[in-house]
């Protein structure tokens, strides 16, 4: 597991900080790997047959799995443990982020003036020798999905300011990101990105885009990886949350990659008509809602150019009823609260429904040959990708 | 914004209920905080006896006699409180929570 990535906008850790951090994500390693597997095993052995012994036949779905499910001790234990590891996580890296956040806050307005590059040690600096931008909007509304309540527990979610040019949010997601896969996201939490882009390497090996937009990109941590692969692309990310954005902005910078932010809503941005050639997500979808998620697709659709590729990696809900059940454990446990709903959306007739043709759309089932060490709620992963092209 | 907000510890949203009892799920919560802070003191003390080996001459009948001062005493004092906060925050939550249904501030629905 490489070590994560020591950036200058990542607060150091005393002592006792880095041992709460590290018991955190050992206890998230036991829970995935040790207890997570025993929770399909105790369906199999006992709760799936006590149903049947009871009902005189298998649960018809995953609403009477979980009716079941949620009475097995086993589980409750199980459940019980991964949510209160949730808010250690977070609690782990607040800590040492309320302690030097005035000095983040300070860090991240010096290397906001830094010519990206100039000094990179590689691929930092891209063809035309730009400079990564940051562009915030305070007149922008937050959507509902966002602020009804805070997604993964994360307090104030990757929206809320809590002082000026306020960076916390994104500190406290790239770190803890991090521990909540173990470690498995990479250094820089680049996993996603990586996986994405080694589809289009696989897949549409001859795209060259010089073009590409990041929707929902948080802390930019996959719009980099975007950014590194194509350094003539001009690649910018766009999010609702001001403080992430800060975050994303100095973080790219410090790494020495031109990536432009602006804060925006993806149902609705302000770009032109075809301005992009590759408009990607990165497990952003199951965070929206189900008329946003319409509008979203639409508005990628809308930001192409012809010939243009949209690219959205997402988590699978899993084939099985209990495997369902397990997977929307964070929507009913962990604030992911539209997570559940993609279960049952077909995410093609979405594309379609969202103006393209459906000749030019395709849900793949993606497996790189990337080690994903962690697996919180199955035991065989795989990224689903929804992929289309505009006519 | 240009005044600065105590950032809150705990989450916006629905706070499952996992255990028949909501007691349980209480001390379960505090149960693992526990696990985390003893963790954190082993790692500690860990640190203290390597340290000691290798850079004094300490000796442990040294630390075993170790009288507090005044200001030890305090400081030790605002750990333990710390500690007490990291503890029973889920508790204080929860009473939060059910203070503010029954005064009909309701918590967050999930919906679009």
């Amino acid at each position: 597991m490489p070590a994560f990535k020591q950036h200058p906008m990542v607060p150091q850790t005393t002592h006792d900080e880095q041992a709460r951090q590290d018991f955190v994500a050992a206890l998230r390693g036991h829970l995935s790997g040790r207890l997570m597997p025993g929770t399909y095993q105790v369906y199999a052995a006992r709760v799936e047959p006590a149903f049947r012994a009871k009902h005189g036949r298998a649960p018809k779905d995953e609403q009477e799995v979980r009716q079941a499910m949620t009475q097995d001790p086993y589980y409750q234990f199980w459940s019980a443990a991964q949510r209160r590891s949730q808010e250690l996580l977070w609690e782990s890296v607040i800590d040492p982020t309320e302690r030097q956040l005035p000095a983040l806050i300070d860090r991240a307005r010096k290397l906001s003036k830094r010519a990206v590059g100039a000094k990179a040690p590689r691929g930092g600096k891209n063809a035309r020798g730009r400079r990564g931008t940051l562009r915030l909007d305070p007149a922008l509304t937050v959507p509902k999905y966002h602020t009804a309540a805070d997604i993964h527990l994360q307090p104030g979610g990757y929206h809320t300011d809590f002082t000026a040019d306020d960076v916390a949010a994104g500190a406290v997601y790239d770190k803890g990101i991090n521990l909540y896969m173990g470690g498995a996201l990479g250094e820089e939490n680049n996993l996603m990105g990586d996986t994405l882009l080694a589809y289009v390497r696989e897949k549409h090996s001859s795209l060259k885009p010089r073009a590409i937009l990041d929707v929902g990109c948080a802390i930019g941590n996959s719009t980099v990886v975007w950014a590194r692969a194509f350094p003539t692309a001009r690649v910018q990310g766009i999010d609702v949350g001001a403080p992430v954005l800060r975050y994303a902005h100095a973080r790219a910078q410090a790494l020495g990659v031109a990536v432009d932010f602006s804060q925006q809503n993806a149902e609705q941005t302000d770009f032109a008509d075809a301005s992009f050639d590759l408009v990607v997500s990165h497990i952003m979808l199951h965070e929206t809602s189900k008329s946003a998620l319409t509008r979203v697709l639409t508005e990628c659709r809308r930001l192409l150019k012809p010939g243009g590729l949209m690219l959205h990696l997402e988590i699978p809900r899993g084939r099985t009823d209990i495997e369902k059940f397990m997977h929307n454990w964070e929507s009913y446990n962990n604030n992911e609260t539209f997570s559940r709903y993609m279960t049952d959306i077909d995410l093609k007739a979405e594309a379609i429904k969202a103006g393209f043709s459906p000749e030019a759309v395709l849900v793949d089932e993606f497996a790189p040959k990337l080690d994903v060490a962690q697996m919180n709620y199955a035991e065989h992963f795989f990224w689903k990708i929804l992929a289309a092209f505009k006519r | 914004m240009s005044a600065a907000q105590e950032p809150p510890r705990g989450a916006k949203g629905h706070r499952p209920q996992i255990f028949d009892d909501p007691a349980v799920d209480q001390l379960y919560a505090a149960y693992v905080t526990l696990a985390t802070e003893l963790s954190v003191a082993f790692e500690r003390i860990d640190t203290l006896e390597r340290l000691l080996e290798t850079e004094s001459g300490l000796s442990r009948e040294a630390i075993r006699n170790y009288q507090p001062d005044e200001s030890v005493s305090a400081e030790r004092q605002r750990q333990r409180a710390e500690l007490a906060e990291r503890l029973l925050r889920p508790f204080r939550e929860f009473r939060e929570q059910r203070i503010a249904r029954a005064n009909h501030l309701s918590d967050t629905s999930p919906s679009d």
